[in-house]
């Protein structure tokens, strides 16, 4: 009580001080800072942001110069003359039209059959009722922390047992259900409320028709998410398609650019096997990168999403 | 909407359907039918997901069994740990075991606080955010391999290995910008190359690419943080560096601990991003399989002229043991330091 | 169309089918409701009621007994062969589609000779919208509508098939209290217009007695008691149903019954002919008491509300169960809230005596 009295009447208190300060003076070092600290940030985020574009601006300005050029001693930071024969070569000498067909091939059909497979198993976890659901959910979702890899080594040997080595099958099959974009779909299918399943079902609506009308439509953001994230799948796929295809023809993207040889040499210049004609390769590179870029442009709100629900690359 | 045309209303069918009705609830359809719907992806689970996990647990340890026992089914098999025995004593495994190991050292913390830093930094600006936020995810959709040859490009001297090396010699970007600065350049991952210098380039490309995914992860988090926090923090002047301590990472801390457990899987299933960078000689020239990690040691396993399937699913094993036991210390940490 | 329900029975299998687990929702129902009427199912939270309702559009089936629509049996029917229209709680309305597709999605789905045409279907969907009044808005999504609107939509969805029966779960329990009010006349006037079998399921009271022809009262899935909402108001056959019914709620009293005449503490406030000696539970309605300057029933007096036509006396008991007496009486009795004490005589159709144990209610003769 004592104490609350001399806050009151002790005039040097410190609530008293602080009403007393010069306002202006400290109206006008705040600026300063919150400019100061905000100039800092812009910095800081601008270099990061350099950081990252980096390559891929090398990759872009590599691609559109001579071989001459690219080695110049002191780097040119803009081609001197912009070559786009590079491409050319890189596409011709890359195989790259097999390399897009295949992928694309690949990447469809995984991506539609990939798509039925996991509404209709979504739909099942999340709407119909069954013995043994909660069970077997749990049990697809402990499967989940398995690595990859472990499943790798078997599913190679059953792959060549059913002769199925350097086929479409091989690239597609193994990988067409996967748990994590069921659970995703499912808890986007468990946010539809039931009245609508009950509601339907009183109209006469078989499930099928319910899931072709109602659910898909409502759970589309979720699908899209899904289609983009297997498509990409394809697209980066590298270690199954290396392992279980031998043949150029039956090439993805990933593993044909990887296997490419760009040599300086085997392009008919001189020099030796190792020296790689880095502007072709890098013309290689950016025809590849560039779908992915033209999808993400476009689909950016899905893809961001999509991702971060995911965390899974691919 | 008469009265009439409701009570006239007849049902014809009524009779047929009661009956289609009774027997499909006879026979308890509606128990059958989740498992119609999930049949396709029950069959395929079984075989590419099921079967392998008991498969490759026997292959394990079923000692030095290999694609021999396709050739040849009278070749038997002995039960018992000697394909763990044989991968924990091999140096190679054990080499890239440690690969492995400094990798996931180096780049999940590195790149998890320089995520932090960013998220940070582009929450509590308005102008540019959302710009910055759409070039920082940029690496993400990018094609590992192809990307790790273009910084494979920037770190390689051309023309080390001619008989010419003036001229016409590029020392590589990353070079030609040390010595812009003054430095003497480095032989990151030509022939002769050291082993750090690799690391260091791989620690580079690995954190380039974690990034997107971490920055978004902890900026999503940071948005969904109530404002009123920081409005109580300001109000009692508490000093930024503390607000970031005893406020921002708390209260992030459950996605903080979801990139960093993300980061490790990932970081131990590190593969392909040494492919890009060292072609699937993962190593520079003279040092074939120097950068090896335990994925690409499975690889190389089974994809040799003898498939070496115990091995490989020996190493598996212990891969997946090794991220279990990981996942499980960093849930416990993360438990403890989770405040809610 | 009539519908009938013989010894309907719920029950749901607990975890692990325990047999102690299980949970008898609905127990036993027998009832007809008759052509035509507006059925109330009233009851507490979890009483069967709308377990019951979900019995009759087929969407749960029955552990036991038997659903009559007309002469035909439908226990076995799957719902949409039925002929039902159902409103649910939250409207179900498909977020994605228009009014118009929502009220036309269920013709689409009509197969064999009640196939319609495009230009049919679209002609009917605009006749229900007028009947509930949203033909104005029938391009619009459901989340630019109203509570009361998406409601409307709703039932103009349940009836455009024309249904036997309209069964509306908890119509009104997600609309704010003017919109219930204006909802329950426009649910009355368009069952009338109609002339469509009913059943609504609702834990207001007010609200059932206020529309339904018939209601139900139900409790932990047995059926307390079935009539014309005054009937069982007036004629309670338990303390719980009179405890559920009327606002405010009756008032309970400890009482006694010595030599034909009631006792409430220690004072005789009513003859009761024809009433063994017992122990009972005393119910009398608010507007059961009668202020009398020499009144049978002495209570404290705690305050006087005054609610226009009406006053409302709030005063006390020993022999109360609950913490306050409420009485409603004419304004014209002039009662003072400095007043220490009031006096009532009762109104013996508004005392209802109920048994202590079985709490079943105990009749008398009332002269």
């Amino acid at each position: 009580m004592s104490e609350v009295k001399n806050v009151n009447t002790n005039p040097e208190g410190t609530i008293t001080t602080m009403v007393e300060r010069d306002i202006k003076k400290v109206t006008a070092r705040q600026k300063v800072v919150k400019v100061i600290s905000q100039t800092i940030i812009y910095i800081f985020l601008l270099i990061i942001a350099l950081v990252v574009l980096f390559p891929f601006y090398w990759m872009i300005i590599s691609s559109l110069k001579s071989l001459t050029e690219y080695r110049y001693n002191i780097p040119t930071l803009f081609p001197e003359k912009i070559l786009f024969e590079n491409y050319l070569v890189a596409f011709t000498e890359g195989k790259l039209d097999v390399l897009f067909v295949n992928t694309l091939y690949v990447g469809l059909v995984s991506t539609i059959f990939s798509l039925v497979i996991t509404v209709l198993s979504a739909f099942a976890f999340a709407r119909l009722e069954f013995k043994g659901r909660e069970t077997l959910f749990a049990i697809l979702l402990a499967t989940m922390m398995i690595p990859g890899e472990l499943f790798t080594i078997t599913n190679y040997s059953t792959v060549h047992k059913l002769g199925w080595i350097n086929t479409y099958t091989v690239l597609i099959v193994p990988f067409l259900v996967s748990v994590f974009y069921i659970y995703l779909l499912k808890q986007n299918f468990l946010q539809i409320p039931n009245e609508l399943y009950l509601a339907a079902k009183v109209d006469g609506t078989t499930d099928l028709k319910y899931l072709w009308k109602v659910m898909i439509p409502l759970a589309l953001p979720t699908l899209i998410s899904i289609t983009i994230l297997k498509m990409m799948g394809s697209w980066n796929s590298y270690m199954w398609p290396n392992l279980v295809t031998s043949k150029d023809s039956m090439m993805l993207v990933t593993n044909g650019i990887r296997n490419a040889n760009f040599s300086v040499s085997a392009m008919g210049g001189e020099g030796s096997a190792a020296d790689i004609n880095y502007p072709v390769q890098m013309a290689a590179v950016a025809i590849v990168s560039a779908p992915l870029f033209i999808v993400f442009l476009f689909l950016r709100k899905y893809i961001m999403k999509g991702v971060s629900r995911s965390g899974i690359k691919g | 909407m008469a009265n009439e045309s409701v009570a006239t209303k007849s049902y014809p069918l009524y009779e047929a359907r009661k009956k289609v009705g009774a027997f499909l609830r006879k026979i308890k359809f509606d128990h059958w039918k989740g498992w119609i719907y999930l049949s396709p992806a029950i069959v395929l689970l079984l075989i590419f997901t099921a079967w392998p996990i008991f498969n490759t647990v026997r292959f394990a340890f079923l000692e030095k069994y290999s694609s021999l026992a396709d050739l040849n089914p009278d070749i038997t098999f002995e039960f018992g740990l000697g394909n763990f025995q044989y991968v924990l004593e091999y140096q190679y495994f054990k080499d890239c075991l440690f690969n492995t190991i400094i990798l996931c050292v180096l780049t999940v913390p590195i790149s998890t606080f320089l995520a932090l830093l960013i998220a940070v930094c582009l929450n509590s600006i308005k102008a540019l955010s959302r710009f910055l936020q759409t070039i920082y995810f940029l690496p993400y959709v990018t094609n590992s391999i192809a990307i790790g040859m273009v910084f494979a490009a920037m770190f390689n001297i051309v023309g080390l290995n001619r008989a010419d090396i003036n001229a016409s010699t590029s020392l590589g970007i990353v070079n030609n910008i040390i010595q812009f600065f003054g430095g003497t350049p480095i032989n990151w991952i030509n022939a002769g190359s050291g082993y750090w210098e690799n690391i260091f380039v791989m620690v580079v490309y690995i954190v380039w690419n974690a990034l997107p995914f971490k920055i978004l992860i902890l900026l999503g988090g940071l948005q969904s943080v109530n404002k009123q926090y920081y409005d109580a923090a300001k109000i009692d002047s508490t000093p930024k560096w503390r607000v970031f301590t005893n406020i921002t990472v708390p209260l992030l801390s459950p996605m903080i601990a979801y990139v960093v457990i993300t980061g490790f899987i990932g970081g131990f299933k590190e593969y392909s991003s040494i492919v890009g960078i060292f072609g699937d000689t993962m190593g520079p020239p003279g040092a074939k399989g120097r950068l090896n990690t335990m994925v690409g040691y499975i690889y190389d396993a089974i994809n040799g002229s003898t498939k070496q399937y115990g091995r490989a699913s020996a190493a598996a094993i212990i891969l997946f043991l090794i991220i279990f036991a990981v996942t499980l210390v960093n849930l416990q940490v993360s438990k403890k330091k989770t405040h809610y | 169309m009539k519908v009938e329900l013989q010894n309907l029975t719920k029950i749901f299998p607990g975890r692990n089918k325990k047999v102690h687990e299980e949970v008898i929702a609905v127990n036993n129902f027998t009832f007809t409701i008759p052509d035509g009427k507006l059925v109330g199912l009233l009851g507490p939270s979890g009483c069967g009621k709308s377990t019951t309702l979900y019995m009759i559009s087929g969407l749960q089936q029955p552990s036991g007994g038997k659903i009559f629509f007309g002469d035909e049996d439908v226990t076995d029917l799957s719902p949409e062969n039925r002929g039902i229209g159902l409103v649910f709680q939250n409207y179900a309305l498909y977020p994605h589609m228009t009014v118009k597709q929502n009220i036309m999605f269920p013709l689409q789905n009509l197969r064999g000779p009640d196939k319609m045409e495009k230009e049919a279907m679209i002609e009917r969907a605009y006749e229900v919208a007028k009947l509930v009044q949203i033909d104005e808005l029938m391009d619009r999504k459901p989340s630019e509508l109203s509570g009361g609107q998406q409601q409307r939509v709703a039932i103009a969805r349940a009836l455009v098939k024309m249904p036997r029966v309209l069964l509306l779960d908890e119509p009104l329990s997600n609309l704010d209290a003017r919109l219930r009010l204006q909802t329950r006349e426009e649910i009355r006037r368009i069952q009338r217009e109609t002339g469509i079998t009913t059943v609504f399921v609702t834990h207001d009271q007010e609200e059932a007695m206020s529309i339904s022809d018939l209601i139900v009262v139900m409790k932990l899935g047995v059926v307390q008691q079935v009539g014309k909402p005054q009937e069982v108001y007036d004629n309670p056959t338990n303390l719980f149903v009179a405890k559920f019914l009327g606002t405010p709620p009756i008032n309970v009293f400890d009482g006694e019954v010595k030599g034909g005449k009631l006792y409430l503490g220690d004072a005789a406030v009513l003859d009761v002919p024809g009433v063994d000696d017992c122990k009972v539970y005393v119910g009398i309605r608010p507007e059961g008491f009668v202020p009398a300057e020499n009144g049978a029933l002495e209570a404290s007096l705690n305050n006087v509300e005054v609610m226009g036509r009406d006053v409302s006396v709030v005063s006390t008991h020993v022999a109360s169960l609950n913490p306050v007496v409420r009485s409603i009486v004419d304004a014209d009795y002039k009662i003072s809230k400095d007043d220490e004490s009031v006096r009532f005589d009762l109104k013996p159709h508004k005392v209802f005596l109920f048994d202590k144990e079985t709490e079943e209610r105990i009749y008398f003769e009332v002269k």
